[in-house]
């Protein structure tokens, strides 16, 4: 068979370049995991580019190690770029899930059932929503839930929380309808993140009222987002 | 700070080893008892957003515990200090004087007897 004949050949030709190439694909994939657990968007995108760079480096220095044909390579390229796709979309996908975990986070249904209803009421989107300890106020969306601190629950009344839920619930409706792409994209190079922010405070704002907005968004500025 | 990792001998009071924030809800707790977040504030008259992120590391580190109270449809939390003043003071006297001697062995224990002797 072709694939195993050029195994074979894998075997033959670099035996002495193996340990290196083996090196550079467990630095990628550790530059890799290090862009998704980084929070800041600049170190993010400069992890995840160094990554690729030393997987393509890695890929040409197979190339012109190898003497035969070069058909693995391009499949072994394909298939690090399909699992690294798969992942990071998984892993977008599920990132609430860790959130809750590594926050503790607890549903609000348990504390204030009002907010889970009025979000359920909200968005086409069925967003669950959760409350973490910390005194510090913040609100922030990620997969198909919204996390809220405590500090934040003590610091809004109703109203300005109700703009503060609806802020957030547009972030998860809008990520449910934006392609996969642009939301990579969006995680990257966060240069339309004003736009995006812009766009939910409107919708906060027509939900409850832009006087509610306008006091949340004093009393926590830059803590939601 | 909290960790008593650093100290600052040059400092006044507790903030040798507190930051002057964590020193002011540390003593204010010692006095008070128990305290919500919003009496914390005005008491140390320190804005919320510099007092909440020294809560979060006070509780973390064990200096204080608080609990989330929920009345009327409002979610507050309330502190109390873990230890009294006199408690603090103690780890405070035992983990410094614990590194005297590890620095400096026997001299340290003849300089501490030198001191007592001359109060």
């Amino acid at each position: 068979m072709n694939l195993l004949s050029e195994l074979n050949c894998y075997g033959t030709c670099f035996t002495l370049s193996a340990p290196f190439i083996a090196l550079l694909v467990v630095i990628s994939i550790a530059l890799l995991s290090a862009s998704l657990m980084l929070r800041r968007p600049k170190q993010k995108l400069i992890t995840f580019v160094s990554s690729q760079a030393v997987v393509f480096l890695s890929v040409a220095l197979t190339f012109y190690l190898m003497d035969c044909s070069y058909m693995l390579t391009l499949y072994l390229y394909l298939g690090y770029a399909i699992t690294s796709t798969v992942l990071i979309f998984g892993v977008l996908r599920y990132y609430d899930r860790i959130m809750v975990r590594r926050l503790d986070a607890k549903p609000m249904g348990s504390i204030m059932k009002w907010a889970q209803e009025f979000v359920d009421n909200l968005v086409q989107v069925q967003a669950k929503l959760y409350y973490f300890d910390s005194a510090i106020p913040r609100a922030f969306a990620s997969g198909k839930s919204i996390f809220v601190s405590i500090g934040l629950l003590e610091l809004l009344n109703d109203e300005e929380l109700k703009a503060v839920l609806a802020h957030e619930a547009w972030h998860i409706f809008n990520n449910s309808q934006t392609p996969y792409p642009k939301q990579l994209a969006f995680m990257t190079f966060s240069s339309s993140e004003s736009e995006f922010e812009n766009m939910a405070d409107r919708f906060a704002a027509e939900i409850a009222g832009r006087g509610a907005l306008t006091s949340a968004r004093s009393k926590v500025d830059k803590v939601f987002i | 700070m909290v960790k008593l990792d650093q100290i600052n001998i040059s400092n006044d009071g507790l903030t040798k080893f507190f930051s002057p924030i964590e020193a002011s809800i540390l003593k204010t707790l010692w006095n008070e008892g128990e305290m919500t977040t919003s009496e914390l504030t005005e008491k140390t008259k320190i804005p919320l957003t510099s007092v909440a992120g020294t809560l979060d590391r006070l509780v973390k580190a064990g200096y204080a515990a608080r609990r989330m109270e929920n009345v009327n449809g409002r979610v507050r939390y309330v502190y109390e200090p873990v230890f009294s003043e006199e408690e603090a003071a103690n780890e405070i006297t035992t983990k410094i004087l614990d590194s005297l001697v590890d620095a400096f062995g026997p001299l340290a224990l003849a300089n501490f007897s030198k001191y007592s002797d001359k109060k």
